[in-house]
């Protein structure tokens, strides 16, 4: 019943995208983000999109699951520019409704919220498109540790998101497991109003929650007897080298914010 | 009542990436007032075949038949499948969630819609018919008992809605010595008090001592089917297919193999001193 | 023979929770390079014995040394649990990482092996257990036998000296306990790893060179499993059920059949009958 879930959104392949460094691709993605809400007109979001296409290309991730990721968002887009439409200010009309004047300038405000909405996801799709999970916490672990010095636990926020991900996949079985259990003493989860249907869920969730709760005992007891003290004094199996493509797709994202710039002083 | 499994296959996730299939164009009827063993090891499909006996999984080519008629065809009642045929998975306890072991065992007779003072004697009855009789265990909460007791809680559970036909994944699996005999005790008396039993296991001391007909499966297959007796005649087969055989049946083969007659239908405890005796004696007679 | 590797003196343990007292006065020693079994019903205060030896729990009584080391002592906790290293009986619930060498690399990491060092310790452990072709995998698609090895070959990636398994195949299948129990038997003859065998099978405590046998928190019988073993109503007490094969031998013996003692295994049994009926 539960076994269609797939975890995340990775999409494993060989590509340049793929092996870059994780720091440098969540710092990629922080600098694009940026660009984005840099741009001043429609122009400047032209070598966003370059950028991302590249990068897609490169990347051999199939456009149509980049493009899948916009699916969910289709009726905040809707809601956004509805509602820039009508009621932003602007000068020049362009179409009279009767009970609203749609304005030129609302128009293109419109369009610019709803590019930059829909370039915000692209870019965050496509991290995590070409970046397997696990080595996204390590990336996000090592950018994070300088923090530690205001005492941030970056160690341990990238233990427990390790943590998380090995054991979805467990507990998704076990859900199944004793959501079919319970089915088989007559348990209805699939019908009944919302309220009807919450209550069914607490024989699905009390013993999962108990079951959550006996693993995660068992893991610390299992994890301290390997001799887990936290990350002090803790080495890695994997270090992270930045290489010259890292290097290189850096001074294209720089050149690509110092085109939105000068791209906003056009007009 | 008897249920048949016709042709019965089961693919996990059709048409995708992860697809693949757990059993395949399985054939087998269920009669009632049997034990059925299911051997096979893990990943063999005798899981996803007990959970076809009531209708939790759909084949996805077949049928599953409860006196003959089709229990996935529209006009059968769903309810009516769960109630016939009680499912006890493994490791049953992670399913307890009320906080007393008597809202527990309700669980299943609510949902039958009985009445309160229904419900009240199936409760009593399905404690008594698992051993858990004393004082105030009703008002404990489950979560206080020990894994054997949390255990017999959960087969409870299924009891109060008065299965006909029991079917239960690998109920003696994680207990101790003595937790596993009075499971296997308990599941015994029940089929001798009438309730069909289909049991999946892999212990094969325990088929020998229980079953009254066996299932082996193999690659989501029926590779052998018959009494105890028949399945255990093909031991060193057994062996090939990474499964055990009894201890007894074991040393049979081994004997028979130095050349002594142990007979081949013998793979009881009990039997197998008598058999010995008689051939030590035969030897010794020879002897003098 | 050199000082034990494990040694237990006078060891009791109260729980802090409701004072009850889940070992009482044990004292046992196991030398180096041993593999030893230790056999109980749950609840006979087997596993709280080997949280003891791994220092998860602190004795409320008596001594405890494991590799020289008393346990209570608080600096030597790190040491201990590297040098002693523990399989828990859970599969799914002692793999933390999301795939396999990066489990068996948790310990290492922890421990502070240089970066240059682990690859070569993490093969050597997966060839050890022979899980080196599922390195890449995700420990949720194995078996259990499979999770159970990759959990050994974390602890024997930190080279310990010895190896407490705490019910490791009380879950498996007949094959995956297999599996895991001659990968053991294994590590024990050729590294002379010493082993700490806790279970409540009977089978894998006949293959053990000695028995302890708890029972209500206490030590009531220790020896070489052959002797301990045969006499099977001695064992009912502790709820403990003697091997097929030796219930059988007792039976014959009593009808008269001159059986030699120690008999655990039908290959024992064929054999002695064969003897016999020539």
């Amino acid at each position: 019943m539960l076994n269609n879930i797939t975890l995340g959104q990775y999409y494993p392949a060989d590509s340049i995208v793929h092996k870059l460094d994780p720091r440098v691709k969540i710092l990629l993605l922080v600098a694009l983000i940026v660009g984005i809400f840099l741009g001043q007109n429609l122009l400047s979001y032209v070598p966003v999109a370059l950028f991302l296409f590249l990068a897609a290309r490169l990347s051999k991730v199939p456009f149509s699951m980049l493009l899948k990721g916009l699916k969910p968002l289709r009726f905040i887009l809707v809601f956004t520019f509805v509602l820039n439409i009508f009621f932003l200010q602007g000068e020049t009309p362009l179409l009279n409704l009767g009970f609203a004047v749609i304005k030129t300038e609302s128009v293109i405000t419109a369009i610019h919220y709803c590019l930059r909405l829909v370039l915000l996801v692209l870019a965050s799709s496509l991290l995590t498109l070409t970046t397997a999970p696990v080595t996204l916490t390590d990336g996000l672990e090592r950018l994070l540790s300088p923090l530690r010095v205001i005492h941030f636990p970056a160690h341990e926020m990238a233990m427990m998101m390790t943590i998380a991900l090995r054991f979805i996949p467990t507990l998704l079985e076990e859900a199944d497991k004793i959501m079919k259990a319970q089915t088989a003493r007559g348990a209805d989860f699939e019908s009944g109003n919302l309220l009807n249907r919450a209550k069914a869920m607490v024989p699905l969730l009390v013993p999962l929650f108990v079951g959550a709760f006996r693993r995660a005992g068992d893991l610390a007891m299992a994890m301290e007897a390997r001799c887990y003290h936290g990350g002090e004094g803790r080495t890695r199996l994997r270090v992270l080298k930045c290489q010259k493509n890292d290097y290189l797709s850096c001074l294209i994202m720089a050149l690509v914010i110092l085109l939105i710039i000068l791209c906003g002083k056009v007009y | 009542m008897q249920i048949t499994l016709e042709n019965v296959s089961h693919t996990y996730q059709p048409g995708s990436p992860f697809q693949s299939t757990a059993i395949r164009d399985v054939n087998l009827t269920i009669e009632q007032g049997e034990f059925l063993a299911l051997i096979g090891h893990t990943g063999s499909g005798k899981s996803t075949l007990a959970q076809h006996i009531n209708g939790l999984l759909k084949p996805t080519a077949g049928r599953v038949l409860i006196d003959g008629k089709d229990i996935h065809d529209k006009s059968f009642d769903k309810k009516e499948v769960r109630r016939r045929v009680g499912l006890v998975f493994q490791y049953p306890e992670h399913q307890l969630f009320e906080e007393s072991v008597e809202k527990d065992i309700a669980f299943g007779p609510k949902n039958l819609g009985l009445s309160a003072e229904e419900i009240k004697i199936r409760v009593q009855e399905a404690l008594e018919k698992v051993n858990l009789t004393q004082d105030g265990i009703k008002e404990k909460s489950p979560f206080e008992l020990s894994g054997g007791q949390m255990r017999r809680v959960a087969i409870a559970g299924v009891l109060a809605m008065r299965p006909e036909i029991l079917v239960l994944d690998e109920p003696a699996a994680g207990l101790d010595p003595k937790s596993r005999e009075d499971m296997l005790q308990l599941i015994a008396n029940l089929h001798r008090n009438g309730t069909t039993v289909v049991m999946v296991s892999h212990a094969m001391d325990d088929v020998a001592r229980f079953a009254t007909r066996a299932v082996v499966m193999e690659k989501g297959t029926v590779a052998m089917t018959g009494t105890p007796e028949e399945i255990f005649r093909h031991g060193p087969q057994l062996e090939r297919m990474g499964l055990g055989v009894p201890a007894v049946c074991k040393m049979g083969m081994l004997l028979r193999e130095k050349g002594i007659a142990f007979p081949e239908n013998i793979f009881r405890q009990e039997q197998a001193a008598g058999a010995l005796l008689a051939l030590w004696k035969e030897g010794t007679h020879h002897a003098e | 023979m050199s000082e034990p590797i494990i040694s237990l003196d006078h060891v009791s343990y109260a729980y802090e929770e409701n004072g009850k007292e889940a070992v009482q006065d044990v004292s046992l020693a196991i030398p180096r390079g041993a593999f030893h079994a230790i056999l109980g019903q749950n609840g006979s205060g087997k596993s709280t014995l080997a949280k003891l030896i791994n220092g998860l729990y602190a004795p409320t009584g008596g001594k405890i040394t494991v590799c020289g080391m008393d346990t209570q002592d608080e600096k030597n906790t790190w040491e201990i649990r590297r040098r002693a290293g523990m399989v828990f009986q859970n599969p799914d619930n002692q793999l933390v990482a999301t795939i396999v060498r990066e489990d068996v690399a948790f310990g290492l990491e922890n421990i502070g092996v240089p970066t240059e060092e682990m690859p070569a310790r993490i093969e050597q452990a997966l060839r050890d257990v022979g899980m080196t072709e599922y390195a890449d995998r995700a420990p949720h698609l194995l078996s259990g036998g499979q999770k159970q090895r990759v959990a050994i070959a974390g602890v024997l990636a930190m080279q310990p000296e010895a190896i407490i398994f705490d019910e490791s195949t009380a879950m498996l299948d007949p094959k995956g306990r297999q599996e895991v129990f001659s990968a053991v038997q294994r590590l024990n003859r050729e590294q002379g790893i010493t082993v700490l065998w806790i279970t409540h099978f009977m089978e894998e405590a006949a293959a053990c060179q000695v028995a302890h046998i708890m029972h209500e928190g206490k030590l009531v019988s220790s020896g070489d499993p052959r002797e301990i073993f045969k006499d099977t109503a001695a064992l009912a007490p502790y709820h403990l059920d003697a091997p097929p094969m030796a219930k059988l031998a007792q039976e014959l013996r009593e009808a008269g059949m001159p059986l030699a003692d120690g008999i655990l295994t039908a290959e024992e049994m064929a054999q002695e009958v064969a003897k016999l009926c020539r």
